[in-house]
């Protein structure tokens, strides 16, 4: 009992366990009820867009559809194929499902306790441990003893650690106007600047986007799972609760790439004139914040959901093509400009250095210096970076491809031969 | 053959993504709720064509409620998958003259609804327009014997499902 | 039972590299039972053999037990995604041997009512080829168009899909009031879908990469294994049935063929494009004579029971999927003796191997969509 009393006490599980528990109970809850009715979200959508009406029966205009697929699933058979390597066939959906939820420790949904914690590597973190994600898809595949989706399982772990190296540069463009990898510090230099960095950074917003597709196999980069020749990827073999448990873990990816998205580009929970309208400090503040951000997440999450639905899939090589030769050559063209930018925009004073009480920030002087950043990002990095690319593909086929409107008409009139009957 | 270089305005329109962003507000149109084009089945059952191929059935005459089937066996002939039986018999009975006449009548009549292939032929053939394929579409069953339908059944119809929910 | 075989020339036994996969008859995307055995080198495919006969029903057998008036039911069985062209070969096939006069009207619905279905077939397969390569979307508002080809199939002769449409000799059923505003409503929507689908897919750098360059088919290679319909025609060769030999009232209509230049897939899909409009107009100037011959028979004078004199035809006309030929040799009872049906869908599949050897397995399965196969017609 006294043995209790010392842990409660102490100061350090005090401050970071038990102050923190309430939010991390609320996340998790929130989140994982996200990831279900994001399932149902898509459905909707998608129906929307295919002139259907999607899920309608189960409650009213279909509500309670994932509390019924949750139902089913876990009332459903627990199938391991016979010669399935049986402990790790087990743990690969943990481990995926795990990295998901880890990394939403560091995720600033609000100001001040909506945030479970802020480290200061924070984005470092988020990276780190969503690549161990990989393990679990990696594991799952080839645990199942055949030959589908081992095919898939190593399409799709290559396909995603390519693209990571590409998100992992197109983040280093807002790094250096935040200059800290803390989460809540990136935020708070977006607020201090007034502006949020996707009009800095377009190249690198779309960098993002496209690779946050990548990372989570959706939209135009869904091959590992696409039912046309591998059945259906790395979960094939699993059915049940642990195919749930995989869909839990890229739906969560989801949120999250959508919620990295926001955080670094879009200025996260906070929108200019939000002091204004109410007390920062209190409660309301806190909840506005945690609406503007869950706004800014949904956004994006509907463009993933739109284009998934609107694009055809890449094939494989021309995924991998995509990856390596086009997003990394334009982060890394990115990453040079954006420094060269900064150096001349130091020299004549239009960006400044300035202290806050979290770290150093480069903010723009109003207005001239946001003017010239905006200005020099569309007319000095994006044709850059595009001359980067041409120089880079000029003879891959992709490149060259043109439209053919090759089909033709013959004429009326036009004598009718045949050629050997 | 020598292809044609890329003018200006194609190279723009692939730099700036516009083939992608055309495909995406056609698709963004379509979410409009007036677009929709599905029915709700079970609560709205869709509405078939007058000609509709569906469910079996033996017309009655109105005036008299006798069957319009005179049994000369047409429809048995004309099916492709020889799955209508005809029953028939010569009956005598006295008309209103008092003379003993022979009439054939029709004494059972089965149609295997399970090889039926709606396709019509019967209908076609009947001279009476007694056997009829009406709009019925709603044809399942629980148990394989009831596939095939007797006279009586033919002339009632089949029961339509009432869904409650 | 057929033991496909991979030809290997040389060796037998299979180098470390390779490995065979197959694509086995319940598929996602094989379109129907059908089974692709791959040999593959990593993901390039080296050779590629066909397994087909997961379908087959015997048809042919079946219409030697039948008489002609029986058997036109199973044609609609054969290539279920265009059932009305089924039936109209057959029914010409028998009224060329019988030599059966068709009045004109009969004829020009036929060819409406045929039309239709070349346009209900195409934007089948447009459905399906796009949802093979991942815009699912577009199947979704391909069958929407169907549905209202579909609907006018259901008011005119009674079912959406196994047609029995036509009879010997000309039609059951004459037009029925608002034939006409329907098929005129449905040619006005159709040009601005089309137009949306081309928005979506026609210059999509995704859709290119995916189709342009994947299985080149050269005229030549095309002409030799005997494929027909819009496969041969985006191989850049100038050849369709309508024009060649023109049955129905196909020479009294105006309409062009479109013809491709590389034998792409791409080539392939804007070919099925252009016909659809072609269809359309096909069907408008039909629907503009037939307004002069209504009211007026639409049968002609049919024997009670067909028996043809003893001989034998081969009569084809140019189905959406290609050249569906019916071989009739006849006996002169009224059982035919020998039905041999000739499927464009079969001899197309043939150059499957041609085109596919050299790419990836995921072209594969675009091929196979392109090729525009349905396996009623490939197994019988």
């Amino acid at each position: 009992m006294e043995l209790f009393w010392a842990v409660w006490n102490n100061p350090i599980v005090s401050e970071y366990i038990l102050r923190r528990l309430p939010t991390i109970v609320i996340v998790l809850f929130v989140i994982l009820t996200v990831a279900a009715y994001l399932v149902y979200a898509e459905r909707k959508i998608s129906a929307f867009i295919q002139a259907r009406l999607g899920p309608m029966r189960v409650g009213p205009y279909g509500l309670l559809q994932p509390l019924a697929d949750a139902l089913k699933l876990l009332s459903k058979e627990d199938i391991i194929p016979a010669r399935a390597e049986r402990s790790i066939f087990v743990i690969a959906p943990m481990i995926s499902v795990v990295a998901s939820l880890v990394v939403l420790a560091v995720i600033p949904f609000g100001p001040g306790r909506a945030t479970i914690t802020d480290i200061n590597i924070g984005l470092l973190f988020v990276l780190a441990v969503s690549s161990v994600g990989v393990l679990g898809i990696i594991l799952g595949g080839w645990a199942s003893n055949s030959k589908y989706p081992l095919l898939g399982a190593l399409r799709s772990s290559a396909q995603m650690v390519s693209y990571e190296v590409a998100i992992a540069l197109a983040l280093v463009g807002p790094l250096m106007f935040a200059k800290t990898l803390s989460m809540v510090g990136i935020i708070e230099a977006q607020m201090t600047d007034g502006i949020w960095y996707v009009f800095y950074q377009p190249v690198a917003f779309l960098i993002f986007l496209v690779g946050g597709l990548a990372e989570t196999n959706r939209a135009p980069f869904d091959l590992p799972e696409a039912e046309s020749e591998i059945v259906a990827g790395y979960h094939t073999e699993y059915s049940g609760f642990r195919w749930a448990l995989y869909f839990v873990a890229e739906y969560t990816n989801i949120v999250i790439s959508a919620a990295l998205a926001t955080a670094v580009f879009l200025g996260g929970w906070h929108f200019p004139g939000m002091a204004r309208l109410v007390e920062p400090g209190t409660w309301p503040y806190a909840l506005l914040a945690v609406l503007v951000f869950a706004a800014k997440v949904f956004a994006i999450v509907y463009c993933f959901i739109w284009f998934r639905w609107t694009f055809p899939r890449y094939r494989y090589d021309q995924l991998m093509s995509l990856g390596w030769k086009w997003l990394i050559p334009a982060g890394l063209a990115n990453i040079l400009v954006t420094g060269a930018v900064l150096v001349v925009a130091q020299q004549w004073g239009l960006v400044e250095a300035v202290r806050t009480d979290m770290g150093e920030r480069l903010v723009s002087v109003w207005p001239w210096g946001k003017l010239f950043l905006i200005v020099a990002a569309l007319l000095v990095s994006v044709p850059t970076v595009w001359i980067t690319l041409a120089v880079i593909n000029r003879r891959s086929a992709d490149f060259n491809l043109r439209v053919q409107r090759q089909i033709r008409l013959p004429e009326r009139g036009e004598e009718e031969v045949f050629a050997e009957v | 053959m020598a292809e044609p270089r890329r003018t200006w305005k194609q190279v723009l329109s692939r730099f700036l993504l516009l083939d992608l962003i055309k495909g995406l507000l056609v698709t963004f149109k379509y979410q409009a709720p007036r677009h929709c084009y599905t029915e709700q089945y079970p609560l709205v059952r869709p509405k078939v064509a007058e000609r509709f191929r569906g469910a079996p059935r033996l017309n009655l005459d109105p005036e008299t409620g006798e069957s319009l089937c005179i049994a000369c066996n047409l429809c048995a002939v004309a099916c492709p998958e020889d799955l209508i039986t005809v029953v028939e018999a010569v009956r005598e009975y006295v008309d209103h003259e008092g003379k003993v006449k022979k009439k054939r009548v029709l004494v059972d009549y089965t149609y295997d609804t399970s090889r039926c292939m709606f396709c019509g032929h019967c209908q076609d053939v009947c001279p009476t327009y007694a056997i009829e394929l009406t709009q019925e579409f709603e044809l399942a069953i629980y148990r394989r014997k009831d596939f095939v339908w007797s006279w009586e059944m033919l002339e009632k119809g089949i029961e339509q499902p009432i869904y409650t929910r | 039972m057929h033991k496909p075989e991979i030809a290997i020339t040389g060796e037998r036994v299979l180098a470390a590299r390779e490995m065979v996969l197959n694509m086995g008859p319940q598929h996602p995307s094989t379109h129907g039972v059908l089974r692709v055995i791959l040999k593959l080198d990593g993901e390039t495919v080296i050779d590629l053999d066909c397994d087909i006969g997961y379908l087959h029903r015997g048809v042919e057998k079946i219409c030697e037990n039948r008489t002609y008036v029986h058997i036109e039911p199973y044609f609609d069985r054969l290539d279920y995604v265009a059932a009305v062209s089924n039936d109209l070969c057959y029914v010409e096939t028998v009224e060329k041997i019988a030599g059966i006069e068709v009045p004109e009207k009969a004829r020009y619905i036929r060819v409406i009512l045929t039309e239709l279905q070349r346009i209900a077939s195409h934007l089948l397969w447009l459905g399906t080829h796009a949802m093979d390569i991942g815009a699912v979307t577009i199947f979704l508002y391909a069958f929407r168009e169907r549905e209202e080809i579909l609907k006018i199939f259901e008011n005119y002769f009674g079912a959406r899909l196994t047609a029995n449409a036509f009879r010997i000799g000309g039609l059951q059923y004459d037009i029925y009031d608002g034939f006409e505003e329907q098929v005129r409503a449905f040619c006005r929507i159709l040009p601005e879908r089309l137009k949306e689908y081309e928005t979506i897919l026609n210059e999509n750098r995704i859709w290119l990469q995916r189709t342009v360059g994947i299985g080149i088919l050269t005229a030549e290679e095309a002409k030799d294994l005997g494929v027909t319909g819009p496969v041969l025609r985006a191989s850049g060769v100038k050849w369709d049935i309508r024009k060649a030999f023109p049955y129905e009232v196909y020479d009294q209509v105006e309409f062009d063929i479109p013809v491709g230049e590389n034998g792409d897939t791409y080539d392939r899909y804007l070919v099925r494009m252009e016909e659809m409009r072609q269809s359309r107009l096909i069907i408008l100037q039909c629907l503009d004579k037939l307004k002069k011959l209504h009211p007026g028979p639409v049968m002609g004078k049919v024997p009670k029971i067909i028996r043809p004199p003893v001989g034998e035809v081969y009569h084809s006309i140019e189905s959406p999927k290609g050249e569906l030929g019916i071989y009739l040799v006849s006996n002169g009872t009224s059982f035919p003796e020998r039905l041999r049906i000739r499927p464009p869908s079969l001899i197309n599949l043939q150059a499957l191997r041609k085109m596919a050897i050299g790419h990836l397995v995921a072209d594969v399965v675009a091929l196979i969509g392109s090729i525009d196969i349905v396996l009623g017609e490939v197994d019988r």
